[in-house]
């Protein structure tokens, strides 16, 4: 795995996945977690980051999300994009996928 | 083909309804993730990118028609229609809920099978030749001997928290299908001298991080023995292998660290200490397995069939198939078929639920309801009669199942990569699938000949790229996906670890590097027998490298 990129003042959103199936999910401003990106939270320093991370940790101790974590991205147009192309792959599925969709 | 006995049957039950609980309670808070994890992982269940993942255990590579159609239907019913085959000969699903886990095993338990030894570090599921017990090269039947260890190894206690993972492949036949020299233990049947059919036990080979191609650490070990001695394997890798670093823990490090001949001898000591005990196999319980696996009925054949000559002189297609993917039977009058899971442009290994229903169909009408898993992510027909490849064919044809690439250029290992996988650096599938277009054009793939590309998007090396004839390596070169390429690796008899040909290059120059070094061999070759490997073999690798590097 790819090593994540230092995080201080830039954009940044919350993501992890979902415990029953699985989806990768972003928080959202509401505390909640969604399957789409452009819902998330964007925050723009380390400390509002941290502070977002920590309501996500807590939530899964709740057990409602597995492993979760920040990661940088682009929000100057909406929805915003992940920097790491990785974080692109999870947004928006296999670059691969000629799968009819779930 | 095997068949599960009552013990088997309620070992695999139990383990369906031990994991339900645990997923319960993993769902309802009662259980960490951190404690879970390990309880998943022993279930084959992983977290990967977009979903859970989870690795059945084909045993051996063989399925009955039953157990495909089963797979098919569990595909449509828990996964997304689909499924993987593996470099393992197992299957993954890539598209399973967790709360779905414990009936989609339930479902699996039905037609006897699981995700047991399927991750952790445990012995894995046993691999083996794919044309076992088909082969006309063939010693002996090893899915005997993979049954057997199968046997002794599932819920092992001694084994089951070993310092790493543990593969064991056997080959029957003296030309290596099973890659049995780059795995942990390679088991390679032999005769001796007196006739008597042995094994010629490898050890310490391995590709990952690390890669190493297995040492002899015994010539001959008699049938009988083949427990004791593994066990005294493992008991000597239990103890001395390393727990301190996880890129140390493999059992081809500890051979390379304190060398062959110290392995040999701590081995030896430890089988002389047990090998008359409990572990010694009674011919009446190898002859037991032996005949679950006995030849299908067989009709008695003579010459070529009519259907089979005809169909070769007047249609080009069934030919250009029948000469790539047919090989040749132990059987008089019989083909094993490769089914190409590689069609130009679709991901290596995978196959829709409605494929997966076809073979099984075809393998009952054609095959003795018998089908396997190649580590090269393809399916086989073992025992179809020549009369019927035409028909076959034909069929195969209308499920897109009939691509004649098989040891082509084309026919590409790749992992999931990072489309699927979290541990990956890189993706493999589109760089394999971009690959794979450029030698479609089935004249110029012919010509080329046998030419085994593989591809992993991580160190870990599930692609097996070690040991391709080209090996391709994803790796992130700040934040961008680069990839190294490898020449000369071979996984047969004459194992080969791949020389590193230069800088790490993009996407789309390692796409048109692929097609340099292609057309460098078309120019070096001596004529059109010789394979890329040969070539490269012979001239070493600077004028390939030139070719590469003078354009890139």
């Amino acid at each position: 795995m790819a090593k994540a990129p230092k995080l201080d003042s830039q954009p940044q959103v919350v993501t992890a996945n979902d415990l029953k199936s699985g989806d990768v999910v972003y928080l959202t401003k509401v505390a909640s977690w969604s399957r789409r990106i452009a819902d998330a939270s964007v925050v723009a320093n380390v400390e509002a980051g941290a502070a977002l991370l920590a309501i996500a940790e807590a939530q899964a101790k709740m057990n409602i999300v597995v492993a979760p974590y920040l990661i940088p991205v682009d929000a100057s147009s909406m929805p915003p994009k992940p920097i790491q192309y990785r974080e692109v792959i999870r947004a928006d599925g296999p670059t691969t996928e000629t799968r009819p969709a779930a | 083909m095997y068949q599960y006995d009552q013990i088997d049957q309620t070992l695999v039950d139990e383990r369906v309804a031990q994991f339900r609980d645990q997923v319960a309670r993993r769902l309802s808070g009662e259980i960490s993730e951190d404690e879970f994890k390990p309880l998943r992982l022993q279930n084959g269940l992983y977290l990967q990118l977009h979903a859970y993942m989870l690795r059945i255990a084909i045993p051996y590579g063989t399925l009955s028609a039953r157990q495909l159609r089963g797979l098919a239907q569990i595909g449509c019913k828990y996964d997304r229609g689909w499924g993987h085959f593996t470099t393992r000969q197992n299957l993954q699903y890539n598209w399973i809920r967790l709360e779905d886990t414990a009936d989609a095993l339930a479902d699996l338990a039905k037609i006897q099978m699981h995700a047991i030894q399927t991750s952790g570090n445990c012995i894995r599921n046993t691999t083996t030749d794919q044309f076992a017990g088909a082969a006309y090269d063939e010693i002996e039947d090893p899915r005997v001997w993979c049954e057997i260890i199968r046997q002794w190894s599932t819920f092992h206690p001694e084994f089951s928290f070993l310092p790493r993972k543990f593969k064991i492949a056997v080959t029957g036949s003296p030309n290596d299908r099973a890659a049995v020299r780059v795995h942990d233990i390679g088991l390679r049947m032999h005769k001796n001298a007196t006739g008597e059919t042995g094994f010629e036990v490898i050890v310490g080979g391995g590709l990952g991080r690390t890669p190493f191609i297995g040492k002899t650490i015994r010539d001959f070990l008699p049938r009988q023995d083949l427990l004791s001695y593994l066990e005294a394997i493992l008991r000597v890798y239990n103890q001395f292998g390393r727990r301190d670093n996880i890129y140390k823990a493999r059992i081809k490090i500890l051979v390379h660290e304190i060398g062959i001949d110290t392995m040999r001898e701590k081995v030896e000591e430890e089988f002389t200490a047990t090998k008359d005990g409990a572990l010694k196999l009674p011919q009446e319980a190898i002859d037991q397995i032996a005949a679950q696996f006995a030849p299908p009925a067989f009709e008695k054949l003579g010459g070529v069939a009519a259907e089979y000559a005809n169909a070769f002189r007047t249609d080009f297609e069934f030919g250009l198939w029948a000469r790539r993917n047919t090989f040749k039977h132990k059987q008089p009058g019989y083909s094993i078929v490769t089914i190409s899971l590689k069609k130009e442009g679709e991901a290596p290994g995978d196959a829709k639920a409605e494929q997966m229903t076809a073979v099984a169909d075809l393998a009952e009408r054609y095959s003795f309801g018998e089908i396997r898993v190649t580590h090269e992510q393809n399916l086989v027909l073992p025992h179809v009669k020549q009369a019927d490849l035409p028909a076959l064919f034909r069929a195969l044809k209308a499920y897109d199942l009939a691509t004649p690439n098989v040891g082509l250029a084309s026919d590409i290992i790749a992992c999931p990569g990072l489309d699927y996988c979290a541990l990956a650096n890189a993706r493999s599938i589109p760089v394999a699938q971009q690959i794979a277009l450029r030698f479609k054009n089935w004249e110029r793939a012919h010509d080329i000949g046998e030419l085994k590309i593989k591809i992993s998007g991580c160190i870990n090396a599930c692609g097996h790229h070690h040991v391709g004839h080209i090996g391709i390596l994803g790796v992130d070169k700040a934040g961008e996906e680069f990839y190294q390429i490898t020449l000369g690796g071979s996984a047969d008899d004459q194992a080969a670890i791949g020389d590193l040909i230069g800088p790490s290059l993009n996407v789309r120059d390692t796409v048109e590097a692929i097609d340099t070094l292609v057309e460098a061999y078309l120019r070096l070759r001596k004529s059109s027998d010789e394979r890329f490997l040969d070539t490269y073999r012979r001239v070493g690798l600077a004028p390939f490298k030139e070719a590469v590097y003078a354009v890139a």
